[in-house]
Parts: structure tokens; sequence; C-alpha cells
């Protein structure tokens, strides 16, 4: 697909897991260019923001996202384990809040690891 | 994120390892239906599973489907089956594949498998059948009647209204695919196989449907007709099993594999299946 490259780094130190403001901001950039690719706003990508309901996503963006995120974190992130489990009702009610604490969560466990 | 282009169509494909890293233990290859459906049917769900039990799994959009590109024309069975030759060659998949496929994903094993025997080792088809002239005439009626129906704002309105917004949205993208392509027109038009090259398929096959499906009566005449096939059914449900009961299909697809003599390995693989489960399933025709 043509999603482009996302450029942002977190702004701390290497051995520094980012802090939840960064992972917003990361997670942030890869729906926009998503959201664009529908035409879609992306202003309203905030923590309480609902893939489904609010985004619009459909599933297959999230397969896309899974693989964003493996790309900038690494096999850390295992979006496809974060989900499964899930109803499908839990599913669509997913926001990015709860992502992103997934993610702020594991890149801190590897961390201490 | 993998595409690869075969023939000149992009396809996004993903290829899960075997969690351990180990061998293979087997190849299976997960076909999605049509219209509404893309690899993410199982990629949350059915891809992490057999992964896990040591499986490498592959899948793809299939063409005018998620990532996958659309064109216009070239949307009958023998495309679709012409797809997934030239992805299994692509990739260099040469031994035999299980096939699990939902829908017209069955539709396409089922192709496969009477063109390419040798490279099928088995199919789980889930409410689904082999193409002929009975499901090209069925077919047709529901991708005309989708074809007009699921671009009128009042019919994506009373979809929101009565199953949500959720299920309105992929309504209304599966008439996007029917209003951009020919896929209604293909699909009826496909070649269809006779009974003989059907009777060619010599893997064994197990069908699951839900016991409220109008596919399910039909039960009796794929088990007779192929060489090697038995069905299962899943109570109180429509077409809309691999959906609606994820945990009946994980449990099935993994005793299915471990029958056919893979040896799966991992974590919890070893359980007989999860109670309940066993109790829920009727089986029917005679088991050969």
């Amino acid at each position: 697909m043509t999603v482009s490259e996302q450029t942002t780094e977190p702004t701390t130190e290497r051995h520094h897991p980012p802090t939840e403001q960064e992972v917003l901001g990361v997670i942030a950039g890869m729906l926009a260019a998503v959201l664009d690719e529908y035409g879609l706003d992306d202003s309203e990508v905030t923590m309480d923001a609902r893939f489904t309901e609010d985004l619009e996503l459909e599933s297959i963006d999230l397969v896309t996202l899974a693989g964003q995120l493996r790309e900038r974190w690494g096999d850390r992130i295992n979006f496809a384990e974060f989900i499964a489990g899930m109803e499908l009702d839990e599913i669509i009610a997913l926001t990015v809040g709860r992502l992103v604490g997934y993610v702020v969560d594991r890149l801190q466990s590897a961390e201490r690891s | 994120m993998a595409f690869l282009d075969l023939d000149g169509l992009r396809f996004h494909v993903q290829r899960l390892a075997p969690q351990d890293a180990g061998p293979p233990a087997a190849t299976v290859v997960l076909l999605h239906g049509l219209l509404t459906d893309s690899l993410a049917s199982y990629y949350f769900t059915l891809a992490p599973v057999l992964a896990a039990a040591g499986a490498e799994v592959l899948m793809y959009d299939q063409r005018g489907h998620g990532r996958t590109g659309r064109p216009p024309t070239g949307y009958r069975l023998e495309d679709f089956a012409d797809d997934l030759e030239a992805l299994l060659d692509r990739l260099e998949v040469t031994g035999p594949v299980q096939l699990l496929g939902n829908s017209f994903g069955g539709t396409v094993a089922f192709a496969l498998a009477a063109r390419r025997p040798e490279q099928v080792a088995g199919i789980l088809a889930i409410e689904s059948e082999p193409a002929s002239p009975a499901w090209a005439v069925k077919l047709d009626g529901i991708l005309r009647r989708a074809e007009t129906e699921l671009v009128k704002k009042s019919t994506l309105a009373w979809v929101a209204a009565k199953r949500g917004r959720h299920t309105a949205r992929l309504a209304g993208a599966a008439g996007r695919l029917l209003a951009e392509t020919s896929l209604a027109r293909d699909i009826p038009a496909s070649r269809l196989p006779d009974e003989a090259e059907l009777r060619a398929i010599r893997c064994p096959v197990l069908t699951v449907y839900g016991t409220r499906s109008d596919l399910a009566p039909q039960a009796g005449w794929l088990d007779g007709l192929l060489h090697d096939c038995r069905s299962v059914f899943v109570p109180g449900q429509e077409h809309s099993v691999l959906v609606e009961t994820p945990d009946v299909v994980r449990e099935l697809a993994l005793s299915w594999l471990r029958e056919r003599g893979v040896q799966l390995r991992g974590p919890g693989v070893d359980a007989v299946l999860t109670p309940g489960v066993d109790a829920v399933l009727t089986p029917a025709g005679p088991v050969r």
C-alpha cells in the first residue's frame, strides 16, 4: 500500500521506553496515514477514539496497523496477541487509548527484563 | 506488510511462521469469503492459534477484497483459483497444503483440489460447497440482489438500524466492490466442474455447517460424492459460523489437523476438545 513511512521518532533517550504521549503520537501518525487514504479527517485521533466506531477503520486496517506497530517496535508488540480472546463487540469498541496502554506496557516490561 | 505482485495484480499476503521458530508441522492456507470478507477474519483469530501450534499459516486478500488490488473485471472462480496457484508457486510452496476456506473461500479450495490433487492434503470447508450449476444460480440471485440493494442509502440505513453501524459499513464496502467490478456477473459465469471432476478430489474433506444454514441439507450429497468427506453441524447457526463461533472453529481446525497426522505442538494443543464444543457438534453421515 502507499502509506508513507512514519518518521515520528520518540524524543526520549534510546534507553528509556517512550511515554504514553509519545506512543499516542506515533500511533496517531500511523492512523492519520490510513485515514488520509480514505479521505477522512484525522483530527479525532484521541485516547478515547474507537477504531471502528469513531475512526471508521475496517478490520483489514487493523491488520495494516498491526504490521506497522511491529515494524516500529519489533516483535514485542503483537497486536494479534493483544486482541486474541476479545469478543467481536469488544474489538469493535476498542479505543486508541487501550492500544497505547498495551504498547507502553510492553515496552516498559521489555525494558525491565 | 507484505505485498506480492502476481500477474500484474498486487496481493496483500500475510505469512505467519510457527511461533516457536521450529520447522512447520504443516502449511495451512486460509481462504476468506466474498464481499464483506478479508484475511482480517483470520489474522486476529485462527491464524495465531495455528502458528502457536507449530503450523505455517498463509493468508491473503482475494482479488477485489481487503488490501489486494481491485481490477474492474476478472472475477470468475477460475480467476480466484489461478491466484491461489500463482501464489503457491511464487512462494515456492511445493508440498501438499491444508486448505481452510470459509464460504466462497472453500469453493476456491475445492477448485484447487480438483486442479492439483497432489498439492492439497486436506480441506476444511466452513459453510461452503464446490461450484455447481445450483451454486451458480444461487450466487447469481444473491449477487444481483446485493448489487442493487447495497448501494441504496435506505438499505444501508436499515442495516445500520437492525445490525449496527459496523455491519452497515461492511455492507457499504460490499456495495462498492459490486459497483466497481463485474464480480456479480462473473461469479455465476464461472466454469463449473462436473461431478467427475469433483470425484477426482481424493483428499480428506471436513465440511462444517450451521444447522440453520440453507447449505446444511446438501451435506449428504457432498459426503456421498466425494471420496473422503464428512460433515459436522454447529447447532443454532446460520451462515456466519466462522464469525459467530470462533472457538468451535478453532477446536475443529486443531483436531482436524491432528486427525490428518499433523504433529501439532505448543501449549494447549494436546488438550481434548474444550468441554462443550464436542457436545454442540452433531456428526452426520457415515465416516469413511
